[in-house]
């Protein structure tokens, strides 16, 4: 679409209050349009209503049609407060998008774009660009384009922006630096290992011991799998990393998500003073990629066995999952999903649990070496999530066993239509 | 949320005027402490003088919302929410604008730290950077779109961020005791990973004015408080 379309358009008439009620209109419309949008569970932004038809787009606070855009666009005022969002901004960038429009460099691209006048009386005004990156909530490189819309007076001027995610590239890059720091260190403890038999094994195998050497062998093998284990787990992160800003669109019925996580787990309970429970509310359905909730729950559950279990003491896991409360002030939204796996074991420290999720963090005083994990599975989770725009708690204290709650958005009801 | 048209445009142009500069100053204050974390964990000294450069920015935004929040309280009598978001207004600049000096005097720390590092990791002090980034990011939207739910969500989170203060402790402590020729730099890594912790009570305390400011309820006096004495309670997995 080229800006002039925007611009310039018939003008029928209407007198200059009718623009003006209409913005009454647009600002009274605020708290219903907010409350409107939360239901659709993205709160971040207000989209004032299309106006009726036939209401001419020249007066200076009428809405645009950015909704036809191929892109994600946002329509600002002199002040830089979002009029409108088209679906493609808010699907895309809804989480962030105050904190894109207030950083400093969109801010002078802002004041750039409103200042810029068009060289000739029929030429459009300049784009302005910027590009910067965001650290939080996901690690985001974006790129701005501005272009001011002309009115005739400089308190009804808007500002168009195209907004585009460039990351894809910077997020390669840093994730090939990460796993260079990280993992040279984890992988060269069991290598370090290996080579150190190896070399026992050839300068001394031939007056060993068969018990020895078969000794050796094992202790090999296991570092050997050890760092096949690593080296999968390493791969899968950085898959769920690559494409943590899309979001899923599956919607997935969490019975059947459960089915497939106790076929997993089943085995693992076979064994005595072992049990699993599962509590489960009927007609529950999530926004979510299959596989990768799967992975979620599989990754709590074997952490539950790992370092809750206790020899000789019964040991139980419950997994559940629910409705999240109406009001609850720890997640984000009302609503919305709970999924959680409950174990009775050992439990940990308070002192660990923000770290939890952090790579190679491992609870070290809590596991036998033979069993020690990658210290990346709670990562995996929480990267996963963060792709879903769940969260995570942990709680758990000495004694008394750990509980993890996931928590996911509320599916809306009424799809919403795709652009 | 009450209905907020006022039969006075300019009125409401200047309200607008006055969340415009607050979010510019959430903007530029946000940006500061990226900066800053980029300084200590990317070794970006440029990023450490960009910090410490936004200063007097926010000190002049600092005024300029203190002048215009005057003016509106003198000349427009404000009523209700609008009288509580620009008294709230007027609080919540001085704690951006202290963030905005921890967040620079992480920047100059982080240039004495250059060399001496090579042994320490860092990465306990990037994730909790990270859980005090995020919820700077969500006060500063509580503040932006009168959120009281985001308010909430914020206030619960700085447990997380106390806990994370109190493991930093001991690990750099750890790295003292191993050997000597670490204090200096654990020293100003501590003082670090204390002026982080800093940043996320004055988000916490944003996040309690502008739950004021939506609602009229004053959140507890007693913040929920990580620690030991918390061991019983939940925590949010940082580093998000």
């Amino acid at each position: 679409m080229r800006a002039e379309s925007l611009a310039v358009l018939p003008h029928d008439g209407l007198p200059l209050w009718v623009g003006l009620t209409f913005a009454g209109i647009a600002v009274a419309g605020w708290a219903s349009a907010a409350l409107a949008f939360r239901r659709r569970s993205i709160p971040q932004l207000v989209i004032p209503e299309y106006p009726a038809s036939g209401l001419s787009l020249s007066l200076p606070d009428a809405p645009l049609p950015i909704e036809f855009f191929p892109g994600s666009v946002l329509l600002l005022d002199r002040l830089g407060a979002v009029l409108q969002a088209n679906e493609e901004a808010v699907t895309q960038f809804g989480d962030s998008v105050g904190a894109i429009l207030r950083h400093p460099a969109a801010r002078s691209a802002l004041s750039a774009a409103l200042r810029a006048e068009p060289e000739g009386a029929d030429d459009l005004p300049p784009v302005c660009s910027t590009t910067f990156t965001l650290d939080v909530p996901v690690p985001r490189t974006l790129h701005l384009s501005l272009r001011g819309i002309p009115a005739p007076q400089e308190r009804h001027k808007r500002v168009l922006v195209v907004l585009s995610d460039r990351s894809e590239a910077q997020v390669l890059d840093r994730m090939r630096l990460d796993f260079v720091a990280h993992a040279s260190h984890e992988l060269r403890t069991p290598l370090a290992s290996l080579s150190g038999f190896i070399d026992a094994l050839r300068t001394g195998g031939s007056t060993m011991d068969e018990g020895t050497r078969q000794q050796f062998l094992d202790i090999m093998g296991q570092q050997s799998a050890r760092l096949k284990r690593l080296i999968d787990r390493l791969l899968y992160l950085s898959r769920v990393q690559a494409h943590e800003h899309q979001r899923p669109r599956d919607v997935v019925d969490v019975a059947d998500l459960m089915a497939i996580v106790l076929g997993e787990v089943a085995p693992r309970f076979d064994e005595d003073g072992c049990t699993l429970n599962l509590a489960l509310e009927d007609d529950l359905i999530i926004k979510a990629d299959e596989d990768e909730m799967v992975q979620v729950l599989l990754n709590l559950i074997e952490n539950a066995l790992k370092y809750g279990r206790e020899r000789g003491r019964d040991f139980s896991v419950t997994l559940f999952a629910r409705r999240a409360p109406e009001r609850d002030d720890r997640w984000p939204e009302d609503g919305g999903i709970l999924l959680g796996v409950e174990d009775n074991g050992r439990g940990m420290e308070a002192y660990h649990l923000p770290r939890l999720t952090e790579r190679f963090y491992r609870v070290v005083d809590n596991v036998e070496p033979a069993q020690q994990g990658t210290g990346l599975g709670l990562s995996i989770v929480r990267h996963i999530l963060d792709r879903h725009g769940g969260r995570l708690r942990v709680a758990s204290a000495p004694g008394r066993g750990t509980t993890c709650l996931v928590w996911l958005p509320p599916v809306s009801v009424v799809q919403p239509e795709m652009v | 949320m009450a209905d907020r048209s006022h039969i006075v445009k300019s009125y409401e142009q200047e309200l607008g005027q006055l969340r415009s500069m607050m979010s510019q100053m959430g903007g530029i204050v946000e940006n500061q402490v990226a900066l800053a974390l980029s300084a200590i964990a990317d070794r970006n000294e440029e990023a450490a003088d960009a910090a410490a450069r936004q200063d007097p920015d926010v000190d002049g935004l600092e005024r300029d919302v203190e002048s215009l929040a005057i003016r509106l309280l003198a000349l427009r009598s404000p009523m209700a929410s609008d009288l509580r978001e620009i008294v709230a207004a007027l609080k919540i600049t001085g704690d951006l604008e202290r963030i905005g000096d921890y967040a620079s005097s992480i920047a100059r720390r982080s240039l004495r730290i250059r060399g001496s590092d090579g042994q320490i990791s860092l990465s306990g002090l990037r994730s909790m950077g990270r859980l005090v980034q995020d919820n700077l990011r969500r006060s500063i939207d509580a503040i932006t779109q009168q959120d009281s739910n985001r308010a909430m969500e914020v206030w619960h989170a700085d447990r997380a961020v106390d806990e994370y203060y109190t493991a930093l402790f001991r690990e750099l402590v750890t790295y003292m005791m191993e050997d000597p020729r670490n204090i200096r730099a654990c020293t100003e890594l501590l003082f670090i990973a204390k002026n982080l912790e800093r940043i996320g009570d004055h988000a916490t305390n944003i996040a309690e004015r502008v739950f004021y400011a939506v609602t009229g309820d004053n959140l507890p006096a007693v913040r929920p408080r990580g620690g030991p004495a918390a061991a019983e309670n939940a925590a949010e997995p940082a580093d998000r």
